[in-house]
């Protein structure tokens, strides 16, 4: 399989790093210190880890969205696979997201009322860009042939993906919610976040996006050890 | 041959075809009518809000784009015409010329939609001109994003009712400042103008429409050329 380079040791020491990187976020976050806040309370540690999901979910679209554009430009299957993977990893996270979010606004506004949905443009727009990759995932089951495949789905990848979230996210920018970061201010400006929670919280975006990162290259080396086994990947020139 | 010329020739085929035969206009009607029987038993005696009403008739337009444009393409295909429009045409001279005919579709369908909706539920319109312009900038948004889409699924095996899940998602931007602009046209005794009131929706109706647009005219070459 030439497709892929040989990752060293580099990588798995990496990887070690990352798993103990994450552990010590997810113990640190629920063990230390956040300030007290009326409503939020202890529900704030979800920040550590409901954020940095968004984070991951932007991340994945931005890879899969590049990745369907070099398929479309140079037609070399092996960007089709990351293009899947990435979307596919990016949907897990954006579910985690969603439902991390739903959680927590029933635990800190909505208990008593019926309401699970709160109509805020970021949370609709990682429902619909959930919807959005399910329908990339079944577009892809309705064609055979390896290179149609890839080629469809690309266009309908950077199709959803481009114009989708400028419509839902850039536009509605003047509406209430309760997201920080509405009503015309950038999200998490100085007076938003304190000292005390940005010490885990930053760590905690670059270890979730790590995660991402590694569970997305595990799975594209899996998957196209996988084709190139069934045939339907080609590799780039033959094992010497 | 001249690209006003190669395109415009396409929306002619197809207007022609159409007329001959009229199937999707009937199975757009068909559908509607169906729909709004469906509707006025579902709803009953009451009254609807005016949310309700243009949450339905925008839900009932959905649909009925879904099952009706699905074909635009895929027509081709059965026809044996995709190598002659290959051959003599631009892909988007193709594109304009679908894009055109889709537009006419979808547009005279809200029409009839709106109007069945009014008559069957008792609705009275506040203002009909921002009614007019909620269903015409609805329909450019509409057959904008569905043109590229059918083109995708006529490349798929049998992807008729993948029409419906590809575009549902992608519709959600528009349906939201849609129904927003309906249910003010349709307002009794307001408070602030209803024109005024809707222009950042209209303004994002437009922005929706020349988006997709933009996007499908990029990216259409890579469907309709076959490597």
């Amino acid at each position: 399989m030439s497709t892929l380079r040989t990752y060293g040791s580099a990588y798995r020491v990496f990887t070690v790093v990352i798993a103990a990187w994450l552990t010590a976020v997810i113990v640190a976050g629920l063990v230390l210190e956040i300030p007290r806040l009326n409503i939020l309370e202890e529900t704030a540690r979800n920040l550590y880890f409901h954020v940095p999901m968004w984070f991951t979910l932007m991340g994945g679209m931005f890879v899969s969205a590049y990745h369907s554009a070099r398929v479309l430009g140079s037609g070399r299957l092996v960007h089709d696979v990351r293009a899947e993977q990435a979307a596919l990893v990016a949907m897990a996270f954006g579910l985690l997201g969603l439902v991390t979010g739903m959680v927590w606004a029933r635990f800190t506004w909505y208990v008593g009322t019926g309401k699970w949905w709160n109509f805020d443009p970021k949370q609709s727009m990682a429902a619909v860009l959930l919807l959005i990759y399910g329908a990339y995932f079944v577009l892809r089951s309705s064609i055979e042939e390896p290179k149609k495949r890839a080629r469809i789905a690309a266009v309908y990848n950077l199709f959803a993906v481009v114009t989708v979230p400028f419509l839902l996210y850039i536009l509605p920018r003047q509406t209430q919610s309760l997201h920080p970061g509405s009503e015309g201010n950038p999200a998490f400006s100085q007076t938003d976040l304190a000292p005390e929670m940005r010490i885990i919280f930053y760590p905690a975006v670059l270890g979730f996006l790590a995660l991402f990162w590694w569970i997305y290259t595990q799975r594209v080396r899996t998957t196209v050890i996988e084709r190139t086994l069934d045939g339907s990947l080609e590799p780039d020139r033959l094992p010497a | 041959m001249d690209w006003l010329a190669g395109a415009w020739a396409v929306f002619r085929k197809d207007l022609r075809l159409e007329l001959r035969t009229r199937y999707a206009l009937n199975a757009l009607l068909l559908f509607v009518a169906s729909s709004l029987l469906l509707v006025v038993f579902a709803v009953g005696q009451g009254n609807v809000t005016e949310r309700v009403a243009s949450a339905l008739l925008w839900i009932v337009i959905v649909f009925a784009a879904a099952v009706g444009l699905g074909r635009a393409f895929v027509a081709e295909e059965e026809r044996g015409t995709v190598l002659l429009l290959q051959l003599h045409l631009r892909g988007s001279m193709v594109y304009a010329g679908k894009l055109l005919f889709n537009v006419l579709l979808v547009g005279a369908m809200n029409a009839l939609a709106a109007l069945g909706f009014l008559v069957v539920l008792g609705l009275e319109v506040e203002a009909p001109g921002l009614l007019a312009a909620a269903l015409g900038l609805g329909a450019l948004g509409l057959a904008g994003a569905t043109t590229l889409l059918s083109a995708i699924i006529a490349r798929t095996a049998n992807g008729g009712p993948l029409l419906a899940v590809l575009a549902f998602p992608m519709l959600v931007p528009l349906l939201l400042s849609v129904v927003r602009v309906t249910q003010r046209a349709l307002l009794l005794g307001a408070s602030a103008g209803p024109w005024a009131a809707s222009v950042d929706d209209l303004v994002a109706l437009g922005a929706y429409a020349g988006v997709v647009i933009t996007a499908s005219v990029l990216l259409f070459d890579y469907v309709w050329n076959d490597s």
